[in-house]
């Protein structure tokens, strides 16, 4: 790197991070982000907790309807609606019962099936805690009548569970589909907007410098190609910086993150006595934390250094063309469209890794920075494959900057007319 | 301090010719005006002497040695088109662009407070350039060009914007930094700025030189053409004499005029018709010809 690639870079990056807002974007950061998580999911908590619904039991059977009222919860009050299903409803249409629920005469003998009557509908949560006391009164009732021995009844309590194992190279792991999933979303977003924030910088950088006409004075110092550089690096170096305070910021409130998930999960919801353990507790839910794995965020990095050097590069090349953010809209369409096309697969990638379609679109250097690190995140992916979209990348960017520089030294001495993407090549083509 | 010489240099965009076959040459110690209209390929010549674009024919050498990013560290250049970074303090701006100049932070930052006090601009450091007016702009731009004590100076209209209290200061730090020897390549269209300063002129238009030399040689070669009369009284006769063929009307206003003389009317013959019309003369005099009148002269016959 010659010293003035130095120079430049030291600059962009010592005046970029010393700003207010970057100070403020990157303490704020995962605050933000964490209260838009976890917010949400706290309030509707919040919100489950706070009713017992009442709800009156018409009972055909003549049997249960005690059994139900014994089975009342925290969730759940049941009353027994002796006046009939006519009655219940006016109350329910009333708002004195939230609902309530027809048992058929042939229950208990397998006949028909129970029906819960609500004005608000169920929502897959209630139903799926309604069926949950229906199918243990049920079975307690049943096995009652048939004097089935305690040791039978323990028996059935005791439900066996299913675990998912990955077999990696490191041995056998936990599968935490669910979170891996999660967390190979949040990356290929977190890459998304990585590339196109920090490339956005660059761009509005060198349009400053041009707008400013600070740049004919600083070209007579410098090369083009180095105060691209210069400026490309500085400002990648400011977002490896942002990046890294925020992955420690994070890392500190994850190691904390089982106790707060834990929070929202029941005991009793799980089977499992109250005031089981935090780790039972997670294992339960199946919600392994996956392990954090070192080689996902060394890709990570170098994904992100190739894909921001490659659009950023090409952004700057558009930026040093145009003196108006509204005619740069013109000549970002192509990569705007290059850069989205791979967020449209994510989901794609996610339910199915490992198909060939998959593998292709993480090998292609414009969507692979996004979609390899998907995969790596969701799957084991062969190292050659990793390797090779990497080096793919590298290859393209290399060209990308070539191409961009070319461009760039004649862009930052036009002014005037607003160029069009001709223009550009035509501007590539100067000897 | 070396000497600049520009030979037979030609730049192509596309079908455009912007300088064809150019050649001058500047020494230290003076300074040489590069004048022309609009277009005529000032712009193009300089930036390949800054060499921020490279001639594609033809060769510039500075100090005996092809310009290069050698010579971009001994040059100041002030384009015309300037500015600064807007949200940079001054003296962080400064040292900045001193720095890529190749200067050490601890040279710079004593040049920086050297120039700034001798713009009177002491205290300048710690503001934005936003906050600054245009005038003052100007001089931390035009420190930015010289502070890194260049041997070779390209100054692009460098009174844009300056009032007049402070285009004196300017034009003295330029006579400064000539008779300290240094190179000063001096581009323009205000003709009595390059009349007032520059020993040599070297005049493009339509991207090819039509008249250069040294400045005085130039004027002699026009002649002693011109008559200037300042007066009190009525200036129709100038238009009278004008109307008859005998001189042609360079400058009117209604206390002086300046008349070029036709068809070998005499000084005498104006001054015989100026009193016979006029009360009161104070000045009389036969001069050559003004920068301004051998521009359009040349450059409309060029066309």
């Amino acid at each position: 790197m010659t010293s003035k690639i130095w120079t430049v870079l030291k600059s962009e990056f010592g005046r970029r991070v010393r700003s207010k807002w970057f100070i403020i974007m990157t303490l704020a950061g995962p605050v933000f982000l964490i209260g838009l998580m976890v917010v949400p999911s706290f309030v509707g908590y919040l919100a489950s907790q706070s009713t017992a619904r009442t709800i009156a039991v018409v009972d055909g059977t003549d049997v249960l309807s005690q059994q139900f009222v014994d089975a009342s919860n925290e969730r759940f009050q049941f009353v027994p609606g002796t006046e009939g299903s006519g009655a219940a409803r006016s109350a329910v249409e009333e708002g004195t019962l939230d609902g309530f629920l027809v048992l058929p005469a042939g229950l208990l003998q397998g006949e028909g099936s129970a029906t819960y009557y609500s004005v608000e509908g169920g929502g897959l949560t209630l139903e799926m805690e309604l069926q949950n006391v229906l199918d243990t009164v049920v079975d307690d009732f049943r096995l009652a009548e048939s004097n089935a021995p305690r040791e039978i009844i323990e028996l059935l309590r005791s439900k066996p569970e299913l675990h998912l194992l990955r077999i990696t190279e490191e041995g056998e792991q936990a599968d935490s589909t669910a979170a891996s999933s999660l967390i190979g979303v949040i990356m290929g977003f977190f890459m998304y907007g990585a590339m196109f924030i920090y490339g956005a910088y660059v761009m509005h950088g060198v349009m400053e410098e041009k707008q400013s006409r600070v740049l004919e004075i600083i070209v007579s110092s410098v090369r083009p190609f180095e105060l691209l550089m210069g400026k490309v690096l500085g400002i990648g170096a400011m977002g490896l910086l942002q990046m890294g305070a925020w992955a420690g910021i994070l890392l500190l409130l994850t190691m904390s993150a089982g106790g707060i998930i834990s929070l929202f999960l029941d005991p009793a919801d799980l089977n499992l006595p109250a005031g089981a353990g935090q780790e039972e507790l997670l294992a339960a839910a199946d919600f392994a934390l996956p392990s954090f794995q070192p080689s996902l965020f060394i890709w990570f990095l170098l994904f992100f250094f190739g894909g921001y050097l490659l659009y950023a590069s090409l952004l700057a090349a558009v930026g040093s063309a145009v003196e108006h953010q509204q005619d740069a809209q013109a000549l970002m369409l192509p990569l705007t469209a290059l850069i989205i096309i791979p967020i449209l697969f994510i989901t794609v990638i996610v339910e199915s890794p490992n198909t060939t379609l998959s593998v292709v679109l993480s090998l292609i250097p414009f969507f692979s920075p996004i979609l390899m690190i998907v995969r790596i995140a969701v799957t084991s992916v062969p190292f050659w494959q990793v390797l090779a979209s990497f080096l793919l990348l590298c290859g393209t960017f290399v060209g990308a900057v070539w191409v961009s520089s070319r461009i760039y030294r004649v862009g930052i001495l036009m002014y005037g007319k607003r160029p069009t993407i001709k223009d550009l090549v035509r501007w590539f083509a100067y000897q | 301090m070396g000497l600049l010489s520009v030979e037979n240099v030609v730049k192509r965009y596309g079908a455009l010719t912007a300088v064809d076959h150019v050649s001058f040459e500047a020494g230290p110690g003076r300074i040489l005006g590069l004048l022309g209209p609009n277009g005529a390929g000032k712009t193009s010549t300089i930036r390949m002497i800054a060499d921020i674009t490279t001639p594609d024919e033809g060769r510039i050498q500075y100090d005996g040695r092809a310009v290069g990013r050698w010579s971009q560290e001994r040059m100041g250049y002030l384009p015309e088109e300037r500015g600064l970074y807007k949200k940079m303090k001054v003296g962080e701006q400064l040292l900045y662009l001193a720095e890529l100049k190749g200067m050490s932070a601890t040279a710079a930052r004593e040049n920086v407070k050297t120039w700034l006090m001798r713009f009177e601009a002491e205290g300048w450091s710690e503001r934005r350039t936003e906050e600054l007016s245009k005038g003052m702009q100007q001089k931390v731009q035009f420190i930015a060009t010289v502070m890194h004590e260049p041997s070779l100076l390209i100054l692009d209209e460098p009174f844009g914007g300056l009032d007049p209290i402070n285009a004196e200061l300017l034009r003295e730090v330029i006579w400064n930094l000539r008779d300290d020897g240094r190179c000063i390549l001096f581009a323009s269209h205000r003709m009595e700025q390059v009349e007032q300063l520059c020993d040599d002129i070297c005049l493009v238009a339509r991207g090819r030189i039509v008249l250069q030399g040294p400045l005085r040689d130039i004027k002699r070669k026009y002649g002693r053409n011109t008559v200037i009369l300042e007066f009190d009284g009525d200036a129709s006769f100038a238009d009278d004499l004008q109307t008859a063929g005998f001189v042609k009307v360079l400058y009117r206003s209604h206390k002086r005029v300046e008349l070029k003389l036709l068809n070998g009317t005499s000084a005498k013959g104006v001054l015989e018709r100026a009193m016979s019309r006029l009360n009161d003369i104070h000045r009389f005099e036969l001069v050559e010809p003004p920068l301004h009148e051998i521009f359009v002269d040349v450059v409309g016959k060029d066309r």
